[in-house]
């Protein structure tokens, strides 16, 4: 066994060994563009498949020939585990690499919050795909930009949508104790409220838990029109399928976190059957300037995750501006961004406004009929 | 010998400063963090016996009172650190008036339900504390005209002076009488109340300044972060504190220190290892406890402790 | 729904929950009964044991749900007790047993380290995404007095009841039993005696194990979802229980599961499911302030 004294030198010597490493590497010209979703821990799935959007963006990209002359363009991926505190850090390290002139990033809202102020600061173009919170562009960040319409659209669209569509006036709204989830659902509520509807009751989930019957008796017992639901697509379809096993005549609705092809195998396609979900942005395999994103996503990585399009997206926003910039440079970077007036997207053509929300406003309505999502409508 | 050992340790803690990448200052920023967190559980852990699983709580007190205090009656930071830690140390103390009864591992159940509790409370709280959304807009600290920002070098350095005085607090308080008596209820409790240590009075006091140092660290979180949500405060950061203090070594305040550097920085250095790094760190936990049972710098104390024979059952 | 009926359907579900609480939480209190460690990768087994049987259902070539068959619950049970006992020992054997003569409190952070190495080796195998499980079990629904109950929660309660028939028989009528007994109460006078406690110690791991390995595997099939982070949850949850009802007693973690279960049931029903685990945890303070060493813990004193 080592000795204390011994084994405090060793570490000091560990430590000091890793900032000599750190110090070395090659220099040859090379640009990177930040990445950063959670890549390990239980939204993993959502961040794998968001960095498979990116890499797609750049891998199409560079396949039409170099960005910059004689610079390489390569993708630097971290993992913030949907940890605000890992964000930040990420977003340091990032921050502090000189070759990083630009990042896509953040999947949750709690992380996007903490994470923007440190793009703010390093001066530094970041791109934001699908952390739909509204408060985050209303932090005056002006290198700060989205490619997703906010919860103030899509909450008030789903009530729109329960209220006037499906006549439903007596609602019981959960959510899922997140930055997202309880955002979604203020929105929601506060949204029909306006247009008569009744909220029954607001009760949170925690993530991770399984059993929800207790929750579930207690609404079939007050039997809403319908449950909106604001969270991720584990937690809804656990309730889904619960309500189906109760017998639970209310029906679902539930937002963006929920459009996910696993959702109704995880649910059971007979319990998530009927259930509505709103998106953000209308339905991809309708816009035909999406349906080759969608068959070469498909093509090299099977299935297509519910994020993928946005961080696609938002890969080619931030390709473009480094396009536009010509050169290695966040300063340059950003100011070429803040002169695109108009990009065409796969989603459709993107213009930015003050606070660098796109003003590609759709909300797509689905439905889940014979197992699979079905477009219903867009909402404006 | 000393004067070799402390210019060891200010070496190490000097390194950050003159290192040019801000990430790597975060990093250890963030260790100093933990280590200052290790540093209060070891008093209550290490040094009086009491095994605490909901040490986080005493984290978030002092979290959302510097941030409740600064946004809704605009105290600075000096005022509010201090609040703080006074704030989450009463806490400590006041939670700690029940617990105290119960012994050993159920004591360890009683905290980390109080440990969870606090935490759904501060979730659902919502018109108080945010709810999940969490505060934003902190005010960062300020020397004069200076603001910290969101730079790491001035939080690093503020973090690291104030692991050191807190490190020296508890090495002294340790000597003390205080101290002493702690040991003497962490070896044998009911020797100790037949010499008229009042074990329920010292225990509350270890728990208070246990309770005070997290409380400090969180305003310290808080101010450095600008927005602080419930998540950040979960159970497992208890457990993650609680191996600080015993990989460093149980009792031992250095050994707190370099649990938090280990543990706290390994997640990071081992992000080369993109989706393997957990797993790693998993093993590297197995490893660290197989080569060092009684902790990185578990001295004596620990060894006297295993030879009393109130160790686990021998094999 | 009446309020009675209401009632009887939040009892219900209580007990469903409960009885898999009461499953991982007599492996909990089996191995602390032994060796009082508290056994932080317990819940990961239990995760683990859940992903056995979703292999042997993939293997098996069973996808959608409905399709009932005997020999293929059996034979996942059977797979998961087996898979998770090996993994017990294997635990046992690499994290504890090295450290055993050490501090007490050195387990726990190789408990932590198993816990993430089992959570992360089972990500890097399975997939982040949360799986699906075919159920093997009917999927009907009965309608009792206004209340619903299916053919796996019978099952469930069938198993666990079971399970903790045969593990008193095991502790209080086998020579295994008697030793592990005599371990609890002394090891070195039991290693005098002529008893291996390293076999013992081992045993009990593996029987702890196995059990955590048929709940995960009955919980994926009940749930129909499994994750790779259910472990932490679900452990935390069955440990409180195990704590609860007296933590080295076997009826009392059965009792503290169901408890657990109850009180999470009727306080998310009647109160708001934000509170429920502030009302569990706040009963469990209670009954510890009350009754320190837990529900039925007074026989801890002569230790299982």
């Amino acid at each position: 066994m080592l000795t204390s004294r011994r084994f405090l030198g060793s570490i000091c010597t560990a430590f000091l060994g890793l900032f000599l490493l750190a110090g070395c590497g090659n220099r040859e010209p090379v640009l990177k563009i930040g990445f950063v979703a959670p890549l390990t821990g239980d939204q993993a799935a959502h961040g794998m498949d968001m960095l498979r959007g990116a890499e797609l963006a750049l891998e199409e990209a560079l396949s039409r020939g170099p960005l910059i002359p004689g610079c390489r363009v390569e993708l630097a991926a971290l993992d913030d585990a949907r940890s605000p505190a890992q964000a930040v850090a990420a977003a340091k390290k990032l921050a502090s690499d000189p070759d990083v002139a630009a990042v896509v990033g953040h999947l949750n809202s709690s992380c996007t919050k903490p994470a923007s102020a440190i793009y703010h600061e390093a001066r530094m173009l970041h791109v934001n795909p699908v952390s739909s919170n509204p408060d985050i562009s209303r932090q005056g960040f002006d290198n700060l930009f989205r490619v997703c319409p906010t919860d103030d659209l899509q909450g008030p669209a789903g009530a729109r949508f329960a209220i006037e569509r499906l006549g439903a006036k007596r609602l019981f709204v959960i959510d899922d104790l997140t930055t997202y989830g309880r955002g979604l659902a203020n929105e929601f509520i506060k949204a029909a409220r306006v247009m008569g509807g009744e909220i029954l009751g607001h009760e949170g989930i925690t993530q991770g838990e399984k059993d929800f019957t207790p929750l579930l008796t207690k609404i079939k017992a007050i039997h809403p029109d319908l449950i909106y639901f604001a969270g991720m697509f584990p937690e809804a379809a656990l309730l889904l399928k619960q309500r189906f096993e109760l017998g639970v005549a209310a029906r679902f609705l539930g937002g963006d976190g929920l459009f996910e092809p696993t959702l109704i195998t995880l649910a059971t396609p007979a319990a998530a059957e009927g259930a509505f979900l709103t998106t953000l942005g209308a339905d991809l395999r309708a816009i035909p300037q999406a349906g080759a994103f969608v068959r070469a996503f498909e093509a090299k990585y099977g299935h297509l995750g519910a994020y993928s399009s946005y961080v696609y997206e938002s890969t080619g926003v931030v390709l473009e501006a480094i396009r536009r910039a010509g050169r290695k440079d966040r300063q340059a970077v950003l100011a070429a961004m803040k002169q695109i007036k108009e990009y065409p997207g796969i989603l459709g053509v993107h213009t930015f406004d003050a606070r660098g929300d796109t003003t590609l406003r759709t909300i797509g309505i689905y439905t889940v009929k014979n197992g699979k999502f079905e477009f219903l409508q867009a909402a404006e | 010998m000393k004067l070799r050992k402390s210019a060891l340790w200010a070496l190490v803690a000097l390194l950050p400063l003159v290192d040019p990448n801000p990430y790597r200052v975060e990093i250890f920023a963030t260790a100093a963090l933990y280590a200052l967190l290790a540093l209060g559980l070891n008093v209550i852990v290490g040094f009086t016996g009491l095994l605490h699983l909901g040490f986080a709580a005493f984290f978030a007190i002092g979290a959302y009172a510097y941030a409740l205090l600064n946004l809704r009656s605009g105290w600075p930071f000096w005022l509010g650190l201090p609040a703080a830690a006074g704030l989450a140390g009463l806490a400590a103390a006041a939670l700690g008036l029940p617990a105290i009864r119960v012994r050993g591992d159920y004591l360890a159940i009683v905290t980390l339900g109080f440990g969870e509790i606090v935490r759904i409370v501060v979730t659902n709280l919502e018109p108080w504390t945010g709810g999940p959304n969490g505060l934003m807009g902190i005010a960062h600290p300020t020397i004069g005209s200076f603001n910290f920002g969101v730079d790491s070098k001035p939080y690093y350095t503020l973090l690291a002076l104030w692991v050191a005085l807190t490190a020296w607090a508890c090495s002294r308080l340790a000597r003390s009488r205080i101290g002493l008596a702690w040991a003497a209820i962490r070896e044998d409790e009911l020797a100790a109340c037949s010499l008229g240590i009042d074990a329920s009075q010292l225990k509350l006091l270890a728990l208070a300044i246990g309770g005070a140092i997290a409380g400090a660290a969180g305003c310290l979180f808080a101010s450095k972060q600008g927005t602080i949500t419930p998540d950040s405060f979960d159970f497992i950061l208890s457990v993650m504190i609680l191996a600080m203090v015993i990989l460093g070594g149980l009792g031992s305040v250095p050994g707190a220190i370099v649990g938090a550097l280990v543990l706290g920085t390994a997640p990071e250095f081992l992000r080369g290892f993109a989706s393997y790094r957990m797993l790693i760190f998993g093993v590297l936990m197995i490893v660290l406890m197989r080569l060092r049972p009684q902790g990185l710098l578990g001295g004596q104390l620990i060894r006297r402790k295993a030879g009393s024979g109130d160790a686990a059952a021998s094999g | 729904m009446t309020p009675t009926e209401l009632f009887l359907q939040q009892l219900v579900n209580g007990l469903t929950i409960g009885s898999v609480y009461a499953l991982i939480a007599l492996g909990y209190t089996m191995v602390y009964g032994i060796i009082q460690l508290i056994n932080f990768a317990h819940g990961e087994v239990f995760m683990t044991g859940a992903y056995m049987g979703l292999a042997l259902f993939l293997a098996c070539g069973v996808a959608g749900a409905g399709l009932a068959s005997v020999p293929l619950l059996l034979g996942s049970l059977a797979l998961g007790a087996a898979g998770c006992s090996v993994l017990g020992l294997a635990i046992e054997k690499i994290a504890y047993r090295p450290l055993r003569q050490a501090p007490k409190l050195s387990i726990l952070i190789t408990a932590i380290g198993v816990s993430f190495f089992l959570q992360n080796a089972v990500m890097l195998i399975f997939g982040a995404q949360d799986r699906y499980v075919p159920s093997v079990v009917p999927a009907a629904r009965w309608q009792v007095m206004g209340i619903v109950l299916t053919p796996l929660q019978g099952l469930i309660f069938a198993v666990t009841g079971l399970t903790l028939a045969v593990l008193q028989g095991v502790v209080y009528h086998t020579s295994l039993g008697r030793f592990m007994r005599a371990v609890a109460q002394d090891p070195l006078a039991a290693r005098l005696m002529g008893v291996s406690v390293n076999r013992v110690v081992a045993a009990t791991f593996a029987l702890g194990s196995a059990l955590a390995g048929m709940g995960g595997v009955l919980f994926g099939m009940y749930y129909s979802t499994i994750n790779f982070h259910d472990g932490y949850l679900t452990g935390l949850k069955a440990f409180t229980a195990a704590v609860l009802g007296g933590i080295g007693n076997l009826p009392g973690a059965m009792l503290g599961g169901l408890l657990l279960g109850l009180l999470e049931s009727f306080s998310a029903g009647y109160l708001s499911t934000q509170w429920k685990n502030v009302a569990a945890f706040a009963v469990l303070v209670l009954v510890l302030l009350v009754r320190p060493r837990g529900l039925l813990g007074e026989r801890l004193a002569e230790k299982v």
